[in-house]
């Protein structure tokens, strides 16, 4: 890391948040899991973007939850 | 230093199975020694010196307290800077992973332990972090269509078996215990993983795991192996280990055909032992 870390601390302010931002999506993440954990059953097969609709509401909640909450520390 | 809750542990583990061993080991080896985490837990009754061998200077610099006199010396596993037949004891604990050359390391360990001494050494075993694994695993696939690897493969246990023999040790013995740890979530397990000195470090590692993976994964593994209360677990395997270096006076198998008593009649061996003991 080069310079006086600017970058690199908004780079871990935001993987910092990421745990609060979490908790604020509880359902859309337990709909995301779910249907992956589904795709593990005997028969099922997990390919990309299987679950892109739960994943996609589970990152917009996630967005939403950023501009909320407050970004954690350098 | 809050990180180092997993090494305490287990190094106050294998020190139970020093003490098991009712024997005094003048000279010691630790390899892999960390800040020393299996001597603060010996006393100057069991063992008389130690040697506390790293290839991390900080490590060293930071040792813990301990009784036991000891020398630290910077080196690499693989090669142990000391004469063949020096140590009574040689321990290691939870560093092994690190090592490339594991079977050299043994035989390295196997070549500097006196005759009639024992090695015992804590190693990850391969379900350790299983949770974090498939997670990852699962996310990378669905998010991005493929996976690498973001968690070491660790040794099987039959392999453990294998390389130990290969490096000349004798009258093994490896169990294994499973430390569970709760986390609040996976960023919280992988920061922790950082802070023990566990970031993944393999040469075939993809340099950046996508945001949106790391949530996807996080996502799965809440759902998957989430607790009751929203924590989540992570599991920590050990492999504990015991080899013996070879000395005439160790007990051998005994002759084929050499019995004396059969095991049918085990259910008769207190009438057997008493009637020993009169004709003696």
């Amino acid at each position: 890391m080069s310079g006086n870390g600017a970058v690199w601390g908004r780079v871990r302010g935001r993987l910092r948040a990421f745990p609060e931002r979490l908790a604020a999506c509880r359902a859309e993440a337990a709909a995301y899991g779910r249907c992956v954990q589904a795709s593990t059953a005997p028969g099922g097969r997990l390919t990309k973007d299987l679950c892109v609709q739960e994943f996609e509401a589970l990152r917009s909640c996630f967005a939403a939850a950023a501009k909320t909450t407050p970004r954690g520390g350098l | 230093m809050k990180f180092d809750y997993l090494k305490e542990e287990v190094g106050s583990r294998i020190a139970d199975r020093v003490y098991d061993i009712a024997r005094k080991f003048s000279l010691a080896l630790d390899v892999g020694c960390g800040r020393g985490y299996i001597a603060q837990h010996l006393n100057k009754e069991t063992v008389g010196k130690f040697f506390q061998v790293d290839i991390a200077e900080n490590a060293l610099k930071n040792t813990l307290e301990m009784e036991i006199p000891t020398v630290s010396v910077l080196a690499d596993e693989e090669f142990l800077p000391f004469r063949e037949n020096t140590f009574d004891l040689v321990v290691s604990s939870l560093s092994l992973h690190w090592v490339n050359d594991l079977p050299r390391a043994l035989e390295q360990i196997h070549y500097v332990l006196k005759p009639d001494g024992v090695f015992i050494g804590a190693m990850f075993g391969g379900d350790t972090l299983y949770e974090l694994r498939c997670s990852l695993q699962l996310a990378e696939t669905e998010r991005e269509g493929g996976f690498s690897p973001h968690v070491s493969p660790f040794t099987a246990v039959n392999d453990l078996g294998h390389l130990l023999g290969r490096a000349g040790f004798n009258t093994l013995t490896v169990d294994t215990d499973e430390i569970q740890v709760n986390y609040p979530g996976m960023f919280e397990l992988m920061e922790d993983l950082q802070g023990m000195g566990e970031s993944n470090c393999a040469w075939n590692r993809k340099a950046l795991l996508h945001r949106d993976t790391m949530l996807a994964a996080a996502a799965v593994y809440r759902e998957m192996y989430g607790n009751e209360d929203g924590s989540v677990p992570a599991t920590y395997q050990i492999y504990y280990m015991i080899g013996w270096k070879y000395h005439d006076s160790q007990a051998q198998p005994a002759e084929r055909g050499s019995a004396t008593v059969s095991f049918g009649e085990l259910g008769k061996i207190n009438n057997l032992m008493s009637q020993e003991k009169k004709s003696q």
